[in-house]
């Protein structure tokens, strides 16, 4: 299989003086399923940023798609994210959208027409369970509800990875595990790279999926 | 009801910037107007031993625009009441030549001294009268006037714009989660900030077309300004199709940079 990710001798920073990894190097290939743990401070989140092009390497390569993301333009960072799907652990859904509109944005932004976005998003919406709330607001549902439309916005594009922080780091154990299997699904049947940031290691060592972890500014695989 | 309050927030300032513009472009024209007037009422005299034509006067200075002579006969009529006929005679051989001098353009208290000094040291002329007190005197009021009110227009402009840089603050406040969320997931600038484009261009017409619509009412029917000749004289200047155009390029301009200040503090630095 392809490599979706490529780092090589990658080093990374947040705030610009704080390098929590060095020279770090590992690939991600198209299909996997990888967990990234590491103890608070070491540079997940910020690893799993530097994935979409949010924050960029200080030194090193890192290869997204093919896309060199030290020099990319704004432009080429944007098409990335096209092909990306991003789930966060306080959700991020527009407030002042429907479920629906939420669900379709990923599709609103390559164009899609009106009706395709429609057949979409029923689609979507059946397959996390929340056929029925298309025209409710994100602030009327629970948690575990607000991040399955998460779920079904990062999966609206079929894209080539999906990018998960701390998915079910807000969510009850009935809510988390109806996440994880809808990532798992996501990475079976559809042959999606997903790459999820979690603290919950007795999870990811239940799970049979590659794992890395982040320590002393390092990225290891974990056997 | 939240969404009517955000738009007068965002037009009301806008307005009163707008009414700054057009007050201050209604005071340009007046001025001109005025100055226009000033200068086709005045007239200077000057005295002169030869005959002079215009083109003599001109070479002195440019600024004269026609010199119409005053004659002679009339002005003995004037100072010969009484005299003996051959006296008259007399009198109408020393006569010097009157000429009633207009300016091309006005001129202030300086240019006319100028003017004068000109005329004097050319040598060919005796005297000039320029009676300058009395066409000064207004004028230096009138401008004084349009001194103040340019300070105020600057002072409201200024205040206005802070309302609108508040108002632009809210409004980032309001879009900066959607625009940051759909950045995040790639959309390019004018797609995550359309709303807000759209929102602004509505909001620079609105506050165009009420400015426009009250000063074009204005110009139509007249205004009662007390009996202020200029202003009343002049209604037709209180509104000009231009008008319309750089009010309305001001507003486009002010929301532009208004919207780009949201964009720009927007971007996905916290997500």
């Amino acid at each position: 299989m392809p490599n979706v990710v490529e780092a090589r001798s990658l080093s990374l920073s947040y705030n610009k003086e704080h390098t929590v990894i060095e020279k770090a190097n590992f690939n991600i290939r198209k299909g996997e399923f990888v967990f990234i743990t590491g103890p608070s401070g070491s540079g997940k989140s910020t690893l799993l940023k530097s994935l979409y092009g949010s924050i960029k390497a200080n030194s090193g390569l890192l290869k997204v798609g093919g896309l060199e993301l030290k020099n990319a333009t704004t432009s080429k960072i944007q098409e990335l994210r096209t092909h990306l799907g991003i789930i966060f652990q306080d959700y991020k859904l527009v407030n002042e959208w429907s479920v629906a509109k939420n669900v379709a944005l990923p599709l609103m932004i390559a164009g899609y027409s009106m009706d395709l976005q429609q057949t979409q998003v029923q689609r979507l919406l059946k397959h996390v369970k929340l056929s029925e709330y298309a025209n409710r607001y994100p602030y009327e549902l629970s948690g575990g509800e607000q991040q399955r439309v998460g779920v079904a916005r990062a999966l609206a594009k079929n894209p080539m990875m999906i990018l998960a922080d701390e998915p079910t780091g807000n969510l009850d154990d009935y809510s988390s595990n109806v996440i994880w299997d809808l990532l798992e699904n996501a990475c079976v049947q559809l042959q999606t790279t997903v790459v999820v940031v979690t603290h919950k290691i007795p999870m990811v060592f239940s799970l049979p999926y590659r794992h890395l972890i982040l320590e002393n500014k390092g990225v290891y695989e974990v056997h | 009801m939240k969404s009517i309050k955000n738009h007068l927030m965002f037009i009301l300032p806008l307005i009163a910037i707008l009414l700054g513009i057009e007050f201050f472009l209604i005071f340009e024209r007046l001025t001109d107007a005025y100055e226009e007037k000033l200068k086709n009422s005045y007239t200077m005299l000057a005295v002169s031993e030869k005959e002079l034509t215009i083109k003599d006067f001109q070479a002195i200075n440019s600024n004269i625009a026609s010199s119409i002579k005053v004659e002679r006969n009339e002005i003995l009529k004037e100072i010969s009441a009484g005299q003996k006929p051959e006296d008259v005679e007399e009198i109408l051989n020393s006569l010097p030549n009157f000429y009633n001098l207009k300016l091309a353009k006005y001129l202030d208290t300086q240019g006319i001294e100028k003017l004068k000094k000109q005329l004097m040291a050319s040598g060919k002329i005796k005297k000039v009268e320029t009676f300058e007190s009395s066409y000064s005197s207004n004028y230096k009021l009138f401008k004084f006037i349009k001194f103040i009110l340019n300070l105020f227009i600057l002072f409201m402009g200024i205040v206005s714009l802070f309302l609108v840089i508040k108002q632009m603050e809210v409004w980032g406040y309001i879009h900066k989660e959607r625009m940051q969320v759909m950045e995040i997931f790639g959309a390019p600038l004018m797609l995550r900030s359309g709303i807000l484009f759209r929102v602004a261009f509505l909001d620079a017409i609105i506050s165009t077309f009420i400015i426009a619509g009250i000063f074009l009412f204005f110009s139509y029917y007249g205004v009662n300004v007390g009996g202020i000749d200029i202003v009343e004289q002049n209604s037709k200047l209180l509104f000009l199709p231009l008008d319309g155009a750089i009010l309305f390029l001001s507003a486009l301009f002010i929301v532009l940079i208004s919207v780009y200040s949201v964009v720009i503090s927007s971007k996905e630095k916290d997500i």
